[in-house]
């Protein structure tokens, strides 16, 4: 296995050189740099709308994107940054975005709410479930087209109690759509405990109702969400249809913050048992013990701090949107 | 589209002509799937939110879908994916990503479908910035709207009265070209009113006209065809003329009407030019009854548009 040593090459995005555990965790470092960063920014009052910090998921987007190739697209939601980057948008322009600016992926619009026709990042959607069918039709696509890609959406446990959910489950089996659902089960939506309201949490039962093919997996362990999401992308691509992957995981930090980071606390046992399993400990420990050298492992942190930097002071340069901009792009000219 | 067959002979000649069309409904034509494969022609469970919301996302990515949602009041289920998403993608990408598709369905016919399934949700979106909205007054305006739809850039609600089947010219109706969306159609013409009718409410303004005419009294008589966008010059420059507006629909006064008369208002001058001449010729603010003993008393008749233009025609004490 070549090991890029050059963390980040392309900015974050990961996958174009196939997987390996090095650049995989290169990018989780990426990834839990940039939310600890814009945390900070908001409560500074810079970031514009709601925060929900990715921290403690890495893995999921990681090894989920190594999976895929240019064509294939991506349907995200507002827990999306680790996403966006891990599938290679512009670190740049998603942090001018962040701050609300001309320059940013949506010319400030969207906020964390982000699309980028570049990397075929649909849509990051403010409205749980609602991404689900989005990301169908762009596997529909595939099938008219008969392209081979893939559509792949991210959900959490949340995700499940929404109808249009079930709606789409049960379209993509019958239609065989090349449609992998990445469930991020974290125990969490919004501030309420999934078992308070669900009747329990084998989650792996509802898309199974909907006689979708479905795996489990260690969403903490980057290369195992990797090798079920490869699985998942080989079926789809070969005609085999959708794959609901449950990536079970947790939300170590809180739901959402605006000015003042969120006062939600997690019950600590349960806390202390995830964040010993945290996806970048797990990655560093392998690597060690795998023979890498631990100046690499930190180099890796301090170029995420770099990239970081760049981005934001980038971000804080780029220009506002002109008032005209107001209302501008509410309809799309004729081709 | 079985509320107007002609509509489906329409679409089988854009299916032919681009192939980036795809069809989705809960019941296809057996000889489209043949014809255009069933990745194309999709048969879908009931499942109306799935379906659009698929749309949305086959538009993002290069196709033009066309969803049957069979009746207009359907469409109050895929609010989200038209509304929050189909109609905002490309302000909230700002122009990076575009969701060409078309939703069709039926609002009200003399069906006694009663107050769920007889209704004219126009009006709602119009309030929708994003969402075109096209509500043809003729069969031939139909296919005509129809052809244009399947070319627009974003999303379009194509609405159908089941009353423009009744004594429609086929033969025009299949080879009407496309024509633009924002431009009304002037169906008589006179300065006595301006009387603007809206979809299935366009033949009894028709009949409404005619018989004053007969009697020596003439309006305007423009169909709008399009609600999104207004051809809101057309409209002022007729009620310039007249300075007198008698809206009809076959939906509730506080929908479509509503709406163009507010669009009205915000052109500078007219305002004064109207006066207060305002009247409406439209269904009660209330649900459709089944029973035709209430029914009846639910749509815009041509009487009641000839005695609307009466009323505003006098002079005032």
């Amino acid at each position: 296995m070549t090991v890029n040593r050059n963390p980040f090459p392309n900015g974050a995005e990961i996958g174009r050189n196939g997987f390996d555990l090095f650049s995989a965790y290169s990018c989780m470092a990426l990834i839990r740099e940039y939310e600890e960063r814009v945390m900070e920014l908001r409560t500074a009052g810079e970031v514009v709308g709601p925060v929900h910090p990715y921290i403690g998921q890495e893995a999921i987007a990681v090894g989920v994107c190594a999976a895929l190739r240019a064509g294939d697209s991506i349907v995200s939601h507002y827990r999306g940054h680790g996403h966006a980057l891990a599938r290679g948008v512009s670190m740049d322009a998603l942090t001018a975005e962040l701050l609300g600016r001309k320059s940013g992926l949506c010319g400030g619009r969207a906020a964390a709410l982000v699309s980028d026709p570049a990397v075929n990042l649909l849509l990051s959607s403010g409205i749980i479930g609602a991404g689900i069918p989005i990301a169908a039709g762009a596997a529909m696509t595939s099938q008219v087209r008969g392209s081979g890609d893939v559509a792949v959406v991210f959900l959490g446990d949340g995700g499940l109690g929404s109808g249009v959910v079930h709606e789409t489950l049960l379209m993509a089996t019958a239609q065989r759509l090349p449609l992998i659902l990445v469930c991020e089960h974290n125990s969490y939506q919004g501030g309420t405990r999934s078992e308070e309201v669900y009747p329990d949490l084998d989650l792996t039962r509802i898309p199974l109702g909907h006689r979708m093919r479905t795996v489990s997996v260690d969403g903490n362990d980057v290369t195992a969400v990797h090798e079920a999401a490869a699985e998942a992308v080989a079926a789809a691509r070969s005609g085999a249809g959708p794959t609901f992957v449950e990536a079970r995981t947790y939300l170590t930090r809180f739901h959402l913050q605006f000015d003042k980071p969120s006062t939600e606390r997690r019950p600590a046992a349960e806390l202390a048992h995830w964040l010993d399993r945290d996806p970048l400990q797990l990655a560093h420990r392998r690597l060690l013990a795998a023979g890498t050298a631990d100046e690499d492992l930190a180099a890796v942190a301090r170029a995420a701090a770099e990239r970081v930097a760049a981005a934001v002071a980038f971000a804080r340069s780029a220009p506002w949107p002109a008032p005209s901009d107001v209302s501008t792009n509410v309809w799309a000219e004729k081709p | 589209m079985n509320e107007l067959a002609v509509l489906d002979v329409v679409l089988e000649d854009e299916l032919r002509r681009d192939d980036s069309l795809v069809f989705l409904a809960t019941s296809t034509p057996p000889e489209w799937r043949r014809e255009f494969g069933e990745a194309r022609i999709r048969t879908c469970a009931i499942s109306e939110q799935a379906m659009v919301g698929a749309a949305v996302g086959a538009a993002m990515t290069g196709l033009r879908p066309v969803v049957d949602l069979n009746r207009a009041s359907f469409s109050f289920l895929v609010m989200d994916q038209l509304v929050n998403h189909a109609a905002r993608l490309h302000y909230l990408t700002d122009g990076g990503y575009r969701a060409p598709m078309v939703v069709t369905s039926a609002t009200r016919g003399r069906q006694q479908l009663g107050p769920q399934n007889e209704q004219c949700p126009y009006g709602v979106f119009m309030q929708i910035p994003g969402i075109r909205v096209a509500v043809p007054g003729t069969a031939e305006d139909a296919c005509a709207l129809l052809r244009s739809a399947v070319r627009e850039s974003g999303p379009v609600m194509l609405f159908i009265a089941p009353e423009l089947a009744r004594g429609a010219n086929l033969r025009a109706a299949l080879t009407a070209p496309p024509v633009p969306f924002g431009e009304a159609m002037l169906r008589h013409r006179g300065d006595a009113a301006t009387v603007v009718a809206i979809g299935g409410a366009v033949r009894p303004a028709v009949e409404g006209v005619a018989a004053l005419a007969a009697q020596g009294i003439d309006c305007d008589l423009i169909d709008p065809r399009t609600l999104v966008p207004l051809d809101v010059e057309a409209l002022a420059s007729s009620l310039r003329r007249t300075g007198r507006l008698v809206l009809v629909d076959d939906g509730p006064r506080s929908g479509a009407p509503a709406q163009i008369l507010s669009a009205l208002y915000d052109v500078p001058g007219l305002p004064e030019a109207l006066g207060g001449r305002v009247a409406f010729v439209c269904a009660p603010d209330s649900p459709v009854p089944s029973t035709p003993a209430l029914e009846q008393y639910t749509w815009p008749e041509p009487q009641a548009v000839a005695a609307a233009v009466r009323r505003l025609a006098e002079p005032r004490p």
